[in-house]
């Protein structure tokens, strides 16, 4: 999919919130979108799903299904999670046999099985956020466009989407990601692109080989040494955690607890 | 679409916002049949000049029952034309049932009556004209909702001032001596041929020029949302 010469703004006489953008996202690829608040992160990754028109420039080959998780779910409806899902299913073009089906086994995956006929209004903001990330997979899409997907979610949904994600790009899908708070390292060999004074420039690829996160398990009593062992051998320590983590004086040379070192 | 339809009636009838409209409307009903009788062609025409500001109202509030966000993930969905014609598709649903209603009630409250005169138009020749005046007034009432709901004028400001100057312009346009009876859907028109005997003619004229105006407005209402999600 291409966004060729896209420019953005919102009022005829406003600022250009994004200009003269050309970027390319292919089949089987995921990009993060970084940049600060109010950088257009948000409005870049509308532009692709195709909820907001160009101004200037267009949008081409967007693939025919595209989810999109908005950054907070508009959970003020007066449905029930099962009915609302359901109604999105049929909304998104499949029968009611299939739509219940596709509904339950979203519902189970994303363990929003308890809040089944809950009323959306009263849902935590975590879990109406999946409802959120259900919406957008009834249908598997080819693009798939989440913004801060991560916002409230708790550890064992946090460790799912990347598993989503990556099943959308096993499918020959693309996946646009936007992310302010460093969980993206989860999604090891995406290409990054920032947005910043109205533009996006892709993090230019390094010499070495694609980057991967390895997850290791250390006794406690030898973390300080490996993590120093580690450093040394010039690696990206980004997180040590752990409930049993040593108090820092224990362990020279490694940072605190949650350092992210990159 | 029909999903889509079903969807967005679901939520505007949950709400308890759909009661609104359907009370200013018996309301309206009411104080119109409270008068009298009449012949039912001529009611009705009456009936459907009154009720074209509350049935754009209804449109507006069933429009904006629907989060912004919701709206914008229902696009996602099915594309910007069929989104935008399933908004209006339920609206059209919801305002035909205020027209059942306002077509039943006068017979509930002894507002009508059958012909006393030979020469003067049976029951269901009236309850037919009634219909048609009816299904004039809903789809410019449709348009005008459309353009006064919050994706639109963004602001409840400016959108009781487009919803206000439309209802009023209605019927200041549509006087007999308008100086541009064409600026209006042609509501007070219909309500005038209701009275006497009325030519095919008139009434293809009256079609035309109410689904024109309608279309006209529509077309205000797509360009607008081609800039707006």
């Amino acid at each position: 999919m291409w966004l060729e010469d896209v420019g953005l703004r919102y009022n005829r006489r406003g600022p250009w919130v994004l200009r003269q953008v050309t970027v390319r996202v292919a089949a089987g690829e995921a990009v993060v979108v970084l940049g600060r608040n109010g950088a257009g992160k948000s409005t870049l990754l509308q532009l692709a799903a195709g909820v907001l028109r160009p101004s200037r420039g267009r949008v081409l080959d967007r693939p025919s299904v595209v989810g999109w998780v908005p950054e907070r779910f508009p959970a003020d409806q007066p449905f029930t999670v099962d009915g609302y899902l359901t109604s999105m299913a049929r909304v998104a073009g499949l029968s009611p046999g299939e739509a219940d089906r596709t509904v339950r086994r979203w519902l189970d995956r994303l363990g929003l099985g308890p809040f089944r006929t809950a009323r959306l209004s009263q849902l935590s903001k975590g879990t109406a956020q999946k409802v959120g990330l259900a919406q957008a997979l009834l249908r598997p899409p080819g693009l798939l466009v989440l913004d801060e997907p991560w916002e409230g979610l708790d550890a064992a949904a946090r460790e799912l989407v990347p598993q989503l994600v990556d099943e959308v790009l096993t499918d020959g899908g693309s996946v646009l990601v936007s992310d302010h708070r460093g969980e993206t390292v989860r999604l090891p060999g995406a290409r990054e692109w920032t947005v910043a004074d109205a533009a996006v420039v892709e993090r230019a690829p390094s010499d070495e080989a694609a980057v991967a996160v390895v997850e290791l398990e250390v006794p406690v009593g030898q973390l300080p040494a490996t993590v120093a062992r580690l450093r040394a051998e010039g690696h990206h320590v980004l997180r040590v955690r752990g409930q049993g983590a040593p108090p820092e004086a224990t362990r020279p040379g490694a940072g605190p607890p949650s350092e992210v070192a990159r | 679409m029909t999903a889509l339809v079903r969807f967005r009636l679901a939520g505007f009838l949950r709400t308890g916002r759909a009661l609104a409209p359907v009370l200013a409307g018996l309301l309206t009903l009411g104080i119109l049949y409270g008068g009298g009788r009449a012949q039912p062609a001529e009611a009705y025409g009456v009936s459907a000049v009154v009720l074209f500001p509350v049935l754009a109202w209804q449109t507006k509030i069933l429009l904006d029952v629907e989060p912004d966000v919701q709206r914008r993930l229902a696009l996602v969905a099915v594309g910007p034309a069929r989104e935008q014609a399933a908004g209006l598709a339920a609206a059209a649903v919801a305002g035909l049932g205020l027209v059942m209603i306002a077509l039943v009630f006068p017979w509930l409250v002894g507002g009508v009556t059958g012909p006393s005169l030979p020469g003067e138009r049976s029951v269901p020749a009236g309850v037919t004209l009634g219909l048609w005046a009816h299904l004039l007034a809903l789809p410019a009432a449709v348009a005008l909702g459309a353009l006064a709901s919050r994706v639109i004028t963004r602001s409840a400001g400016y959108g009781v001032a487009v919803l206000t100057l439309g209802a009023v312009g209605a019927l200041v346009f549509g006087f007999s001596k308008s100086i541009a009876p064409w600026l209006a859907p042609p509501l007070l028109p219909t309500a005038r041929a209701l009275v006497g005997p009325l030519p095919w003619s008139t009434a293809l004229l009256l079609t035309g020029w109410a689904l024109a105006w309608a279309a006209v407005v529509l077309t205000g209402y797509a360009r607008a949302r081609s800039r707006r999600a």
